[in-house]
Order: structure tokens, then C-alpha cells, then sequence
């Protein structure tokens, strides 16, 4: 699936927390166009922290992120006009209904309006939200608020897209069709970084892996180079119980 | 009773300063911990400032026992309308709502400590008020020791009644407006006609106890401290026992406020879970059809959403819409009555006529529209939808100018209907009407961007209650008090000034100078903007 262009490069990133706690501790990967990248660990192992890093949302201390050759650090501007980040547990603007905000997003990227109208509508349908869409956020589910902030995500078609957990809460149909979507974009270039618990899934949807530990990538590379016939379970079992 | 004081205790915990400091490691943090404090100790000393003046003012004149319903009748006003405006983001509706309804706690029990939650988080305020006229108070009258304790401990009991007061109107209105279906608009709409009737009522009693109009100023308003002591009793009751050690006065204020106290909360509690129920309830039309969308400047869409969240809180709307629907009730009333009438009622009969007023109408009008400028809390609302915004190609200079633009639709509407209907009734004549229209409108620039100022510099997106940030938030204080006093200041300077020189030149002036301190103040929250990004 690579096609070898990086959009992510994470090189020595460091985040340090406090009374010198390192949360993310030299972590470097790549992640090119076409790339579906699983980033696996145990709770408070640091795929958020490092996540929020990449989307520009947290401050860092040593190392450097660039997407698609712009440095999060000095420009990120730049990143974020080409980046999509759909949080754990999204919370959107409640006062606003599910178009207005999706038109917020729309009007934040320069969509037109024709665009716009017809990406909506594809991905709402597909989630099968549009007929929520004039209802307030705050009457929606978690799983509805999910699908939203998922659909916000796509509607500008980023170069990377970057998801935090983003199975959690969805229903079976709606999970199906993310990865579907997943595919499809990865097919056209768009590259996907998305941290998650279920190996399961990793292992099905994923063409690259890093799994980290403490703060530390411990194994990254392909499923192939990772598994070696193994499953992604018993691999991941392996290394961080090891 | 054990549980309950764990519940206060956490709610307080939750949201003390003390506690970040104590527990919060990043040395940046905790010095913004240690400046909120100093900020707030100067408000205080500002207050206590304000009390002791007055009481040398009494005690000048000889109005030395006037000081302790003073003293009552200060603290009264101040936590009713603190009290006012908070009650439905504190009382109801509030986040934490089903994680303590699920625990085992009676309803009435977590509105009472709801209520003395926000009583503690205002006793400084009551304090200051209390000690520094008690201090004015020993130093005219040299009583007995006995005073002293009994001050402190009674005046901490005096906030309460009116605080249950203002509590139990946010309970109606909260009763009421969950009836509704836009229940955010109905409860504002409430709360709005509640102050109207309160400010009201308080006007029609003042003009009923009057006798003689044209008494000197102070001895006026000593009288109507007096008068107001018979009607509203706690201010006689509260005199009464710290001058004469009345042992029944005493006795009558704790008594009643223990009572009242149960009686609200027996009664809010009775009907809390089906109000709460019913605000936290949305409904869902599920009917959306995709239509032709339209496309918007990136601007104009951040106005929209604060707009939006604006019409979605009734603290919000309460407190940013105040001074606009003053301003409105303003500009129509001076319509339908002489406004030779309104200035004798409004400054006590004070040799003051319309055509010495012209200079001051835009500071008037800006008094009550620059009450509040949203553009102080709205950086620190986005709380936790900040996540939003900032990984989003937003430069944060675009971000404030959206929230300093739906400052300005908010203010300037409001803001040149008053001045133009008041500068018509008082005849001020086409070129001061039109300098009058422009004066109000770079006030309004001005206060949009001091606002902004305040909101940048005094961040806080850590909030449990969105009450924290538009109530109590340190950029709310920072430009409110100093805003409030200059502006009073400006009214005196620029009447003054009109009786020199003619009051197009004053307006004129007034102009350049707002202008040029409006174009400052956007300078540096663009700077600061810029810094964040």
C-alpha cells in the first residue's frame, strides 16, 4: 500500500511531564501516503500524548514532527490546513446542530458550498446521520457525536488523517464503514495514523504497526516484518510483557 | 449530615485555586495561581476601599449609626444579584448532574450544597464589605468590644437570606422554562423579566418612603438606608443586634434564615430531578433534509458559533444581554417620558439639565452596554472544545477577531438606538447626535478589544462550571471594575467640561481619544493572539 512519501515523520520526540516524567520518549516513525498506521499500547502508554503532538493541539519538548515536509513546531499552520484529527471522545460545539458544525469546519477549510453539499451528504449518508444533522449536538449519542466529528474529519480531504481511538462507541455498521472509508482514502494517497486497543482490528486494517511502551516505541515496521506468522496479539504480548 | 459535607467539601476542592497550586507541578500554572490571587486581593481592597470612603462620608455627617444597615443593606444588594446570575448554572443544569444524582445523596441535599457552594465562593466579597465598614464603624462610634464578633458572625449570616431569595427565583424560572421548548430562551426571557421586576420594585419603594426630594445626597441616601430597614427587615435586625447587642434582633436573623433555608430547599428539592430532567433533555426533530449550503467567510462563521453558544446558555445570555436590554428599556422610555424627569430621578434632584447631559450621553449608554464584553470569557469558553479550534488552520488572530466581531453585532445596535433616541429627546441637535452616534461606536471598539485583552491574558479552559468563567473569571473582573469606575469618572469629567467648551468639541475629543485607546487595545490582543498561536 506505501507509495513511499512520507507525510508524518516523527523524529526523537520527547515529551516531558512535570517533575521530569517522560510521557513520549525519543519516539521516531514514518508514516508515508497510502500508509494505514496502528499505533498500539497499554493505557497511559503515551499514544495519546503523542498523538495530540502530531495534530499541534500539545507543546513538546525535544525531537520534531513534520507533515508532509512542514515542521509542527514552526509551521503549524501549514500542518493543521493539511491534517484531520478526530479525538477519543470528541466534544464538539453542543450548541451548535450537526450541519452548522460541519459547515464551521467546511467554512474554516474553504469548501465551497457545491463541495461541501455533496461531500456531506455522501459521508452522512453513509453514517446514515443526515436526518440528525439539523438536530443540536447535544441531543446526539456519544456514537452520533462520533460519526460527526468523524465526518468533519473527511470533508476536507486531508493528506493525514489522525484518529484517537476511533472505534470506540461506534456501532458494528459504522465501524465497518469507517474502514471501509479507511481504505478508500488510503487508496487516493491520504495517509492514516490512528492509535487503538483492538489488535483485532489493527491487524486486519493496518499495513505498518508501532507499539509502544512507557513512552518508548518498543516494535515498529510492517505487519509482515512485526508477526512473522504470528498474531498481532501474541506479538504485542510478547514485547510489552517482555 | 456527614455526606453532605463531604459533598461540600468536594465541590469546593473541585474548583479551589489552593488545591491546583498545592497539587500542580508546572511552576507557569501556579504562578498564574499566585497572580488570580493578588488580582483578587486588589478587587477586595478596591471594595474595602469603596466601604470605608463611604463610611468617612457617614461618619462626616454625623450618620455614624447609619453604618451597620449600610453595611447590611451593601452585602444584601451584593449577593442577591451575584446570587441572580449564577443560580442556573450552579443550581441547575449543571454537568456533574447524573454522576451526583447516581450517588446516594437526596436532591434537596445536593442543591443545598450547591447553594452553600456559592455562598463560601463569595464570602471574601462579604467579608470585605463587612470588616472595612466595621472598621469606619469603631472608628466613629468606639463601641463596646462585644461589636466586634458579633459583626463578623452576623454579617457572614446576612447574605444568606437574600441569596435563598435570588435562589428560589432561578428555581422558578428554571420551573417554569423547562415547560418550554427552547428552554434556554424561556428561562433567559424570565430571568430578564425577574431583574426588570426587582429593579423595579426597588424603585417604586425608594419613591414611595421619599418625603423631601431635595435633600442633600447623603442624608438621602442615609434615610433610605433607614427606611429600607423597615421594610426589608434582616438590614433592621442586623442594626439592631450589633448596636444595641439586641438579644431578639439576633435571635430573628439567624432563626429566619435558618428556616427559610429549609423551607426553599424542602420545596427546590421536591421538584429537582424533574427539572433537571427536563433541561438536560434535547429535543430531536430527526427530520433534516440536505439543502443548498452557503459558504462563509472564515470571520463570520466563528461570530456565527458564538452566537450560537451563546443562545445555548442562559448564564451566558443572562450576563452579556443585560446591559443591551438596559440600554433598549433605556432608549425607549426617553421616548415616551421627559427626560428633564429622568435626570432629577436618576441624580437626586441635582441641578442638572438635558442640555448639560448632551457630552455625557454616549458614556451613559456605553455604561450599560460595556457592562460586560463577551470577548472577556469567550477565549476561556471554548473550556474543553478548545481541541477544536486549535487543531484546526485557525490562526488565533482570526479566532478573537471572530469573537470580537459578534462582540460588536451584540453591542452597537443596542448601543446607537439608545444614543440616538436619548440625544433626540434631550434635543442635542444633528451634528451632536451624529458625533454622539460615533463616540458610542468606538467605545464599543474599545471595550470589544479590552475585552479581548482581559480574555486572552487571563485565560482558563480548565472550568467545571461555565458560571467560573463568565461570573467569576479573573478577565471578567479585570475589565468590568476598572471599565465601570472610569466610565462613571468620564460622565462627571465630560458634564464638567461641556459647561467650558462646547460639548461637539468635548465629543470630539472623547472621540479621538476612544479611538486611538480602541486601536491600541486591538493591537495587543492581536499580539498576544499571535504569541498563542
Amino acid at each position: 500500500m506505501g507509495k513511499n512519501k512520507a507525510i508524518l515523520e516523527i523524529k526523537g520526540y520527547t515529551k516531558i511531564y512535570g517533575e521530569g516524567k517522560k510521557a513520549a520518549d525519543n519516539v521516531t516513525l514514518t508514516v508515508e501516503s497510502g500508509d494505514i498506521y496502528g499505533f498500539i499500547g497499554h493505557n497511559g502508554a503515551g499514544k495519546s500524548t503523542t498523538i495530540r503532538a502530531v495534530v499541534g493541539v500539545l507543546d513538546f519538548d525535544e525531537g520534531e514532527i513534520f507533515i508532509d515536509g512542514h515542521s509542527v513546531k514552526d509551521e503549524s499552520f501549514e500542518c493543521k490546513k493539511l491534517t484531520a484529527y478526530i479525538p477519543d471522545n470528541p466534544d464538539l460545539y453542543e450548541n451548535l446542530t450537526g450541519i452548522q458544525y460541519l459547515d464551521f469546519i467546511a467554512d474554516v477549510f474553504g469548501i465551497s458550498a457545491e463541495e461541501r453539499q455533496k461531500s456531506i451528504k455522501e459521508y452522512a449518508d453513509k453514517f446514515e446521520i443526515t436526518d440528525s444533522l439539523g438536530d443540536l449536538i447535544s441531543s446526539y449519542s456519544h456514537g452520533m457525536k462520533q460519526k460527526l466529528a468523524i465526518i468533519s474529519a473527511l470533508i476536507h480531504s486531508p493528506r493525514l488523517l489522525v484518529l484517537d481511538e476511533p472505534f470506540v462507541g461506534l456501532d458494528p455498521k459504522a465501524a465497518f464503514t469507517l474502514k471501509q472509508i479507511m481504505h478508500d482514502i488510503c487508496e487516493k494517497g491520504t495517509a492514516i495514523f490512528f492509535s487503538t486497543h483492538v489488535l483485532d482490528v489493527a491487524e486486519k486494517l493496518c499495513n505498518k504497526i508501532a507499539i509502544i511502551k512507557q513512552g518508548k516505541i518498543i516494535a515498529s515496521g510492517t505487519l509482515e516484518e512485526l508477526t512473522h506468522g504470528e498474531t498481532l496479539e501474541e506479538v504485542f504480548l510478547e514485547v510489552v510483557d517482555g | 449530615m456527614g455526606r453532605n459535607i463531604i459533598l461540600l467539601k468536594t465541590l469546593l476542592r473541585s474548583t479551589s485555586r489552593f488545591n491546583s497550586y498545592k497539587y500542580c507541578k508546572d511552576k507557569k500554572k501556579r504562578g498564574k495561581i499566585v497572580g488570580a490571587w493578588v488580582g483578587a486581593g486588589i478587587l477586595y481592597l478596591m471594595l474595602m476601599s469603596y466601604c470605608i470612603a463611604t463610611c468617612v462620608g457617614y461618619g462626616h455627617f454625623g450618620l455614624t449609626a447609619g453604618i451597620p444597615a449600610m453595611c447590611a443593606m451593601v452585602i444584601s444588594l451584593l449577593s442577591f444579584v451575584f446570587t441572580l446570575f449564577k443560580t442556573n448554572g450552579y443550581l441547575f443544569g449543571f454537568k456533574e448532574y447524573d454522576m451526583l444524582m447516581a450517588l446516594p445523596f437526596e436532591p434537596k441535599s445536593i442543591a443545598a450544597c450547591k447553594f452553600l457552594y456559592m455562598y463560601i465562593n463569595s464570602l471574601p466579597w462579604y467579608l470585605s464589605v463587612s470588616v472595612s465598614t466595621l472598621v469606619g464603624y469603631a472608628y466613629y462610634a468606639k463601641p463596646s468590644f462585644a461589636v466586634y464578633p458579633l459583626w463578623v458572625i452576623l454579617s457572614l449570616i446576612q447574605p444568606i437570606i437574600p441569596m435563598l431569595g435570588a435562589a428560589f427565583l432561578g428555581f422558578l424560572t428554571a420551573k417554569l422554562g423547562s415547560g418550554f421548548k427552547n428552554k434556554t430562551i424561556a428561562q433567559t426571557v424570565l430571568t430578564m423579566i425577574f431583574i426588570g421586576l426587582c429593579f423595579g420594585s426597588r424603585f417604586f419603594i425608594e419613591d414611595m418612603l421619599k418625603n423631601n426630594k431635595t435633600e442633600e445626597v447623603l442624608s438621602n441616601i442615609s434615610d433610605i438606608t433607614d427606611k429600607t430597614g423597615s421594610v426589608y427587615l434582616p438590614v433592621k435586625w442586623f442594626g439592631g443586634a450589633v448596636t444595641e447587642l439586641n438579644v431578639l434582633y439576633m435571635f430573628l436573623l439567624i432563626a429566619v434564615t435558618a428556616v427559610l433555608f429549609t423551607v426553599v430547599f424542602t420545596i427546590v428539592g421536591r421538584s429537582y430531578r424533574q427539572i433537571n430532567s427536563a433541561l438536560g433533555s434535547h429535543a430531536a426533530a430527526g427530520k433534516f433534509v440536505m439543502k443548498e449550503q452557503k459558504q462563509k467567510s472564515l470571520i463570520s462563521t466563528i461570530a456565527f458559533k458564538e452566537f450560537k453558544r451563546m443562545t445555548g446558555s442562559v448564564t451566558y445570555m443572562t450576563n452579556a444581554l443585560i446591559g443591551e436590554i438596559m440600554c433598549f428599556g433605556m432608549g425607549i422610555a426617553v421616548l415616551f417620558v421627559d427626560i428633564e424627569k429622568v435626570i432629577k430621578a436618576v441624580t437626586k434632584g441635582a441641578p442638572l439639565t438635558s442640555e448639560m447631559m448632551v457630552p455625557a450621553i454616549p458614556f451613559i449608554v456605553y455604561f450599560f452596554v460595556g457592562m460586560v464584553a463577551t470577548t472577556c470569557f469567550t477565549p476561556s469558553l471554548e473550556g474543553k472544545n478548545y481541541w477544536i479550534v486549535q487543531s484546526l488552520p485557525i490562526r488565533k488572530k482570526t479566532l478573537y477577531q471572530g469573537k470580537m466581531l459578534y462582540n460588536m453585532f451584540l453591542t452597537v445596535p443596542f448601543a446607537l438606538f439608545a444614543d440616538v433616541t436619548i440625544s433626540i429627546s434631550a434635543k442635542a441637535g444633528v451634528v451632536n447626535t451624529l458625533l454622539s452616534a460615533v463616540l458610542v461606536v468606538c467605545l464599543c471598539a474599545f471595550s470589544t478589544a479590552w475585552g479581548c485583552v482581559c480574555g486572552i491574558k487571563h485565560i482558563k479552559l480548565d472550568w467545571e462550571n461555565e458560571v467560573e468563567v463568565i461570573k467569576q473569571g479573573t478577565g471578567v473582573v479585570v475589565y468590568l471594575l476598572p471599565n465601570m469606575f472610569v466610565t462613571m469618572g468620564l460622565i462627571v469629567l465630560v458634564v464638567y467640561l461641556g459647561t467650558l467648551i462646547s460639548s461637539a468639541i468635548v465629543t470630539a475629543g472623547m472621540i479621538l481619544a476612544s479611538a486611538i485607546l480602541a486601536a491600541l487595545c486591538y493591537a495587543r490582543a492581536m499580539s498576544l493572539a499571535a504569541k498563542q498561536d
